[in-house]
């Protein structure tokens, strides 16, 4: 099973009913928290997306297939129920996806002892810096005229606010999550 | 807060169809519209893309907040890119443009090949969205994880994106119930100081008792589904899908557009075209 701690690697990838639930879960989560979406300033087409901590969470809490499902399923359902479109954005939600695999990963190759909170911050800002690499697809998509508009209006606004969102979101659901999982024997 | 997954083509020519088509369509049109700039291509295949959203009978005063979310969305994209980008479009240099005049301060210009672009930007974009409303309002809720999983997409992940669906109204209303109780206790989610990351700092008290409150009450479906021994061998659905004849010939159209548009995009046809009126204008 994947755990925080990170000691069970080898079986992060393993598909139960426990990740077919949770990653269900939250990804409906992160569609219903989308409302609380709003555009960047002085971007084109950003959202900041306070529930973006949902996808890096679920990627620390239940492994890399829960966090890509989130990220992915989630923020395609998010831009349907705003109005977007399930597939207009196609490459941001698996931009999305990217960041809660990595998260997951990172779970649990690298948060071993106490400094966990911290370990989920920095988690959760390199699997948003690596993952939302892949929205530079804008570019061969059309959504952003050149690599400039992609890296000044895409890219860098949303990995700032993203970092920001779940460096501070992240370790909080963290922290009130660990507990729970103790005493649920998880 | 009404996020709940609405059912509105109910009975339309769309609705009959397999709903696997509509998923197959919307990723034929999405990959032949991103290959597109010619607007002479452009502008019939936005129409087909209308008439498709049309045979979905998606009455319009129930999704006309969502259609100004993506004009308000397109018209961002349209304006940013062509502000930042200025002189440089689509491999037309600035002193190809036939330039109608230049923006105060910044002085990007406004040129032909600009209100091309926008038009095929808008193009683009619209009849994206448009192919994309129907499988949020013309297939059956019912019906989404039969379609994915008969799609090729592995069981249990259809199975949670089925999951997902049913989800999504139980999680609006605990976020809803969350949010009254913490407004009886003061809280105010968008009338803080701080900008953005006041307004983002100010979500966890909402966002964290809903989180752990869904993972803790998630083991009863958790228990439920190993009970019925979910997982153990390959899952059958109750709902049977099979293509009609109808459905074959949309397919057909489908991958025929993309196959066309593939090919006219290689050979260098697609590319970014201007009309002579608006070159026209300029001179």
């Amino acid at each position: 099973m994947t755990t925080m701690t990170g000691t069970s690697s080898d079986s992060m990838w393993e598909v139960t009913t426990r990740t077919i639930v949770y990653a269900a879960i939250g990804a409906a989560l992160y569609a219903v928290a989308a409302q609380f979406s709003f555009l960047l300033p002085g971007t084109a087409n950003v959202s900041l997306r306070p529930g973006f901590a949902l996808v890096t969470f679920f990627g620390f809490a239940f492994g890399p297939v829960a966090g890509l499902f989130v990220g992915l399923v989630g923020n395609a359902l998010a831009d349907q129920i705003s109005g977007w479109g399930l597939m207009t954005s196609w490459n941001w939600s698996v931009a999305n996806g990217l960041a809660g695999l990595i998260a997951g990963v990172w779970a649990a190759s690298m948060m071993r002892g106490s400094n966990r909170l911290v370990s989920a911050a920095v988690g959760s800002a390199v699997a948003v810096i690596v993952g939302f690499l892949f929205v530079f697809t804008d570019i061969w998509l059309g959504t952003a005229e050149s690599f400039s508009v992609a890296l000044s209006d895409n890219y860098l606004p949303v990995v700032i606010s993203n970092v920001i969102v779940a460096g501070i979101l992240t370790p909080i659901l963290v922290a009130a999550w660990e507990p729970m999982r103790a005493s649920m024997g998880r | 807060m009404n996020v709940a997954p609405r059912y509105l083509g109910r009975g339309s020519w769309l609705s009959r169809r397999d709903p696997r088509l509509l998923i197959l369509v919307l990723v034929c049109y999405v990959f032949a519209a991103v290959q597109v700039w010619d607007l002479r291509i452009l502008a019939p295949m936005a129409t087909l893309a209308f008439l498709y959203y049309q045979s979905a009978r998606i009455p319009w005063r129930a999704v006309r907040a969502n259609w100004a979310y993506v004009a308000f969305f397109i018209s961002f994209i349209v304006v940013v890119n062509t502000l930042i980008t200025g002189g440089e479009l689509r491999g037309f240099a600035e002193e190809d443009l036939h330039i109608y005049f230049r923006l105060p301060l910044i002085h990007t210009p406004i040129s032909a090949e600009m209100l091309s672009y926008a038009g095929a930007q808008l193009l683009r974009f619209g009849s994206m969205a448009a192919m994309g409303f129907p499988i949020a309002f013309a297939i059956a809720p019912g019906d989404i994880g039969p379609t994915f999983a008969r799609l090729l997409v592995p069981y249990k992940f259809a199975y949670a994106l089925d999951l997902t669906f049913r989800f999504i109204p139980s999680m609006a209303a605990d976020m809803q119930t969350t949010m009254d109780a913490q407004r009886i206790r003061g809280y105010e989610w968008d009338r803080v100081p701080g900008g953005p990351i006041g307004r983002m700092r100010r979500l966890g008290p909402l966002l964290v008792p809903v989180t752990i409150n869904a993972i803790v009450g998630a083991e009863d479906t958790i228990d439920a589904m190993d009970l019925r021994g979910f997982g153990t061998g390959k899952r059958t659905w109750l709902r049977e899908l099979a293509y009609g004849r109808t459905d074959w010939v949309v397919l057909a159209a489908a991958v025929t557009l993309l196959v066309t548009v593939t090919a006219l995009s290689l050979a260098g046809l697609t590319r970014l075209w201007v009309p002579d009126l608006l070159i026209s204008l300029a001179r």
